[in-house]
């Protein structure tokens, strides 16, 4: 099929990219996994790289079509220190989002954030 | 010359040298190739329109020597109207292109696998062509039938290619054609005359050349499609061109036909050439060098073809400039040896023009058609391949190189099939040739394979080496599949990134990014310190406090100074030890302090009351001194006795109307007197008319009374205490026997304001009445009398010792009353140690406040044994009056209504005499009105009675000692008194208001001196006086009838007494015994 000039540069109302939604999938992810889970260096690269993949995965199937999503989870340790952790990003801010969750225990901090770029 | 030249320099440079060389000049074209590709890539309106102008200017380069610029310009123009203008004819054209063009490719790679052998076979034919050129020609037109077939091959591949891709679209029209084929075969004659008049038509349009050529290109921009061309072509000509087209396109077909190998050989080269520039230049490029390499053999016996073909044309044409162009190109072509596809194809067709002379010239109308087409179509060609990789890219799934390999052997069966119908002879060779050349190849790549770096050092020959080559570029392309594979992949990845590009082109219009924010992730502050402490060694769930050390340090200041605090006292009214003292001085300090004040106040309370009185006295003294002179001076001739006389002041508003019953002194304190006034039934303002009210007077102070005490019954008699004067005993009418308490203070009693001043009227300390009824009196109470201290045993009581024995003792005496019938109770004054304000439950009759009381001791009937004894005689006695004995407290003397004086004991035997009796036998009932024992002769003793009659006893004789009847002349003697302070000195009152004085030392048979007080009548009186040494005085008080009281001192007379007067007594006594 060849594709029109005509391109959807507006995703669906229904499958925009909504934050609540993904905050609310990262939350339950990241509660699930962390709880009660102490920092272990070792197992932080591997454990922040599975949270992120079911984080993928789990925000996939919620149905945000075209959607380019980029998965960022950051676990640090937790010893009293200041962190501070922005991000900027260059989108169309119409239709594309972010959504971030932090959960924090007594050993560790965890923030994961996902960016959704709309694919037009 | 110019085809003698250029094997000739190949054939003497070494494969090695001419690799190198083509490698050393490849760059540029590469570079040019790579421009290409790179321009195809781009997508979008503008990158397009570039890269449709870039091969259009390298199409272009050949024409633009030979055209104007101004045209192209034009054209230029028009391409980019229509591109923009005509999308959908494009897309549509597109369409079709790209299936054809598809099947181009796949064409082309297949005949250039069966082409490589025939170039083979070519070179070595060219080479030999060569040889016998330079021998002699005589194979010229053997060899060039064989091009020229090649040529007609290559034309009507040409054409039958263009059929392949417009198949779908014309598909119909050519299977007309194809029925047509046999027929326009008979007319080829025909045709060929259309054709030459067509070549003219193409001279006249040669001439016109810049008009048609911009329009052709013009329109074969608009209908990039062959076919349009044609029938553009034919529309341009007339009706009948079509059927001269329909007969060319025949006899293409019959070309075709026979020659489709040579064609496609021919044709497939320059296809190729696109393809294999692009593989090549994307594969490695050793494969791409060899392949180059034998690629431009093959064009350079191609353009020797072409050139013949055109020159032929041209020759017939006469076209000067075109030969000019030709000369040029031929130039050019010496230095663009190897330069573009473009360029070779034009250079081709021009050499061909020259080489081929001999062709015919109906080949050469076909050819000059064809090269025309062809160079259309080339044009086409890269837009097709332009747009093909558009639209492969568009379709990603849809892999080109995969197509070809499967798409391969399909069309050489059809084609094959076609080929077995039109076989010619030449064909066959050719076959055979490539079978050859086939053999070979499989050999070589049997060997190749092994080792063809070895077999290559072998191969001195260039033709082996080209052979060689070509079957290592064969090799490699299916050999060595994986690079190709690799290649895909990159150019798949190629091509999606340009298509992403151009997505990302056109969106970039539609739609704007901007750094929308910058959203904080995350911000986790510091954890402080108190919190890290806790977190590492505090417990969970607790709260640590700070806790400062030191902090009681701090410096408190106190600007106030300490309060001084002294602890004092006071009282009021002062008691004890003072009216005020320190708790913190030392005790000793206190006490003395106290003892100083006791001391002092006492001292000065003592001194105020002494001197007071001392003070008080006198100024009475002198104001009585005052009316006394003045009284006595008009009293003085009435009253002989009277040495001075003072009045006390009786003038009271209470006191008004009221008779003086009792006048009465103290003892002991002669000075002291009372009067007891009797209620007055006359109104007054005061509210104590029924009461007997009792002043107390020092007779030193006349002007008022001491105390004013009030009863509310009548009083029948009344007494002091014995010793000081502090206590008044009454006995009442009605049976009680009451006391005053001199000494309670005024404040505890009633106060009544009378006038200017104030009088305390004091109700009785203790009253029995009603209380002891049972032990109390029955009738009314006639005599009380202090029963006298019986330690004195008969002995005349010092005054002095009594008080003192009074104070020591602290009141301890008996009180005697008797009533009317005879009972004689005997009290106790007791004194209580301390008062009692509330009262006492005990003691009824005891005031509150007060401290003295009367304690029943024992009662006597005196009556009633006078009564069993004398009872026929005498009668009832009725008691009057009651007398102890002053020595002998036991002895009591009681005053009968009859005359006599009983005489008795409290508690002893019965001493005689019983009753002292008249000096006359016999009764007489005679009130005995008063007794009165002498003061100095306590065995003596007087009685008057009521008949006049006084008479003096003993104690110890019932007769009296003396007696007198008649000395008051038959009036009743109210009161009989011995004087103080002279023993034998007596006064009488009568009831006749006559004063007797008797003086027994004198005349002891009537009075000295009777004085007759008439104005005012007399009814009581009662002698005073002190037998005291340094002041003796005596006098006497006469009550007055209207209740003033006068004292009368007596004169010298009667007031010094003498010795003789006792003996006087003595006498009288032992006379009367």
């Amino acid at each position: 099929m060849e594709a029109s000039d005509s391109y959807l540069i507006r995703p669906h109302h229904q499958h925009k990219f909504k934050p609540a939604i993904v905050k609310e999938c990262i939350r339950e992810i990241v509660r699930e996994r962390l709880s009660g889970v102490q920092y272990d260096p070792d197992q932080v690269p591997e454990l922040s790289r599975s949270l992120a993949d079911c984080i993928k995965d789990k925000v996939k199937n919620a149905g945000f079509d075209r959607y380019k999503l980029v998965v960022q989870v950051v676990i640090g340790e937790q010893r009293g220190q200041g962190v501070k952790m922005s991000s900027r990003c260059f989108w169309d801010a119409d239709t594309d989002n972010y959504a971030e969750d932090i959960f924090m225990n007594e050993s560790l901090f965890c923030l994961a954030a996902v960016f959704g770029s709309y694919y037009y | 010359m110019y085809s003698d030249k250029k094997p000739s320099m190949e054939d003497t440079w070494r494969p090695a040298e001419l690799k190198r060389h083509i490698g050393g000049e490849r760059p540029g074209g590469e570079n040019v190739r790579r421009r290409n590709d790179n321009e195809r890539k781009p997508r979008g309106g503008e990158s397009v329109e570039r890269r449709r102008r870039d091969p259009e200017k390298e199409s272009r380069r050949e024409r633009d020597e030979q055209k104007e610029r101004g045209s192209t310009k034009e054209r230029r123009h028009d391409e980019g109207k229509d591109v923009y203008a005509k999308p959908k004819e494009d897309s549509r054209d597109r369409r079709s292109d790209k299936v054809r063009d598809r099947r181009d490719e796949r064409d082309k790679e297949r005949r250039k696998e069966r082409d490589r052998p025939v170039d083979d076979l070519r070179k070595r034919d060219r080479e030999d062509k060569h040889e016998r050129d330079r021998d002699k020609e005589r194979h010229r037109d053997k060899e060039k039938d064989r091009v020229r077939d090649r040529e007609r091959q290559d034309g009507e591949e040409r054409d039958k290619r263009k059929e392949e891709r417009d198949k779908e679209r014309r598909r119909e029209e050519r299977d007309k054609d194809r029925s047509r084929v046999e027929q326009d075969r008979e007319h080829r004659s025909e045709r060929e005359k259309r054709r030459h008049e067509e070549s003219g038509d193409g001279g006249r349009d040669r001439v016109e050349k810049y008009d048609r050529e911009q329009r052709e290109r013009h329109r074969g921009r608009e209908r990039p499609k062959d076919e349009r061309e044609k029938e553009r072509h034919g529309d341009r000509k007339h009706a009948e061109q079509k059927g001269e087209r329909e007969h060319r396109e025949e006899h293409k077909r019959h070309k075709e036909d026979r020659e489709r190998r040579h064609k496609e050989r021919g044709h497939d080269d320059q296809r190729q050439k696109h393809d294999a520039e692009s593989r090549q230049h994307r594969d490695s490029k050793r494969p791409g060098e060899e392949k180059r390499h034998h690629r431009g053999d093959r064009e350079q016996q191609q353009q020797q073809e072409r050139e013949k073909q055109k020159e032929r044309r041209h020759r017939e044409e006469d076209d000067v400039e075109k030969k000019h162009r030709e000369r040029r190109r031929r130039e050019e072509e010496e230095d663009d040896d190897d330069d573009d596809a473009r360029r070779i194809h034009k250079e081709r067709s021009t050499s061909k023009k020259e080489t081929s002379e001999k062709s015919q010239r109906h080949d050469t109308n076909t050819e000059k058609t064809e090269d025309v087409n062809d160079e259309d179509l080339a044009d086409q060609e890269y837009e097709d391949d332009f747009e093909k990789v558009d639209y492969e890219e568009d379709f990603e799934d849809i892999d080109p190189s995969e197509g070809e390999d499967e798409k391969e052997p399909e069309f050489p069966q059809v084609e094959e099939g076609e080929e077995k119908d039109e076989l010619t002879t030449q064909k066959r060779k050719e076959i055979e040739a490539i079978q050859r050349a086939m053999n070979e190849e499989n050999e070589r790549v049997g060997t190749g394979q092994s080792g063809h770096g070895t077999k290559r050092g072998e191969e001195d020959a260039p033709k082996l080496s080209k052979g060689s080559e070509r079957n290592q570029s064969q090799a490699s392309q299916r050999g060595r599949f994986i690079d190709f594979v690799a290649a895909k992949q990159r150019e798949v990845s190629k091509k999606v990134a340009t298509k992403q590009k151009k997505r990302s082109t056109e969106l970039l219009r539609l739609i704007d990014l901007d750094f929308s924010m910058t959203a904080s992730l995350l911000d986790l502050p510091p954890v402080n310190e108190y919190d890290m402490y806790i977190r590492t060694f505090g417990n969970a769930n607790t709260k640590q406090a700070y806790v400062q050390c030191n902090e009681d340090n701090a410096d408190r200041d106190i600007q106030t100074e300490e309060i001084e605090v002294c602890e004092k006292w006071t009282q009021h009214p002062p008691e004890y030890s003072g009216s005020c003292g320190d708790p913190n001085l030392s005790q000793e300090a206190r006490d003395k302090n106290m003892n100083e004040i006791n001391f002092d106040s006492q001292r000065l309370a003592a001194f105020l009351h002494s001197a007071s009185q001392v003070m008080v006295v006198l100024l009475e003294e002198n104001q009585a001194e005052r009316k006394s002179l003045r009284k006595l001076r008009n009293q003085t001739d009435a009253l002989s006795f009277s040495d001075g006389s003072a009045q006390l002041n009786t003038q009271l508003s209470f006191l008004y109307g009221r008779h003086i019953s009792l006048v009465h002194f103290s003892q002991v304190q002669s000075h002291t007197m009372m009067s007891v006034h009797t209620p007055t039934t006359t109104p007054s303002a005061v509210r104590l008319d029924s009461c007997t009210i009792i002043c107390i007077w020092n007779i030193w102070e006349p002007s008022r009374p001491q105390r004013i005490l009030v009863y509310e019954s009548e009083v029948q008699c009344c007494c002091f205490s014995p010793g000081k004067a502090t206590l008044v005993f009454a006995g009442t009418s009605v049976g009680s026997v009451v006391l005053w308490d001199l000494r309670e203070h005024a404040a505890n009693h009633y106060c009544l304001k009378i006038g200017q001043d104030e009088w305390t009227f004091r109700q009785p300390t203790f009253s029995t009445d009603a209380v002891m009824a049972s032990s109390g009196h029955l009738s009314s109470v006639s005599s009380v009398e202090v029963v006298p201290s019986t330690a004195a045993g008969g002995l005349r009581p010092e005054i002095p010792l009594l008080a003192s024995e009074e104070e020591s003792s602290g009141l301890s005496f008996q009180l005697a009353s008797l009533d009317e019938t005879g009972v004689l109770n005997f009290w106790v004054v007791v004194e209580l140690p301390k008062a009692s304000e509330a009262g006492s439950l005990t003691d009824l009759g005891l005031r509150p406040g007060g401290k003295v009381k009367l304690l029943h001791s024992s009662t006597l009937h005196t009556a009633e044994r006078v009564s069993s004894r004398d009872a026929v005689k005498i009668g009832a006695l009725q008691s009057l009056h009651l007398k102890f004995l002053p020595s002998d407290s036991n002895h009591f003397f009681i005053g009968t209504n009859m005359g006599l004086v009983r005489h008795g004991t409290s508690h002893s035997l019965k001493v005689p005499p019983k009753f002292y009796r008249f000096q006359e036998a016999g009764l007489r009932p005679v009130d005995v009105s008063s007794i009165h024992f002498s003061p100095f002769r306590p065995n003596l003793f007087l009685v008057g009675c009521g008949d006049g009659c006084i008479r003096l006893h003993v104690v110890s004789r019932e007769q009296p000692v003396a007696e007198w009847s008649h000395s008051t002349a038959g009036e009743r003697v109210v009161s009989l008194q011995w004087a103080q302070t002279r023993p034998t000195v007596f006064c009488v009152l009568d009831a006749g208001s006559n004063l007797h004085i008797w003086d027994l030392l004198k005349n002891d048979t009537k009075p000295v001196i009777t004085e007759r007080i008439s104005a005012d009548r007399v009814t009581a009186i009662t002698v005073f006086g002190d037998s005291g040494k340094q002041n003796t005085y005596s006098g006497i008080a006469l009550v007055h009838e209207s209740g003033s009281i006068e004292m009368h001192y007596f004169t010298r007379d009667f007031t010094v007494s003498s010795c003789v007067e006792e003996e006087k007594l003595e006498s009288m006594m032992t006379e009367a015994l």
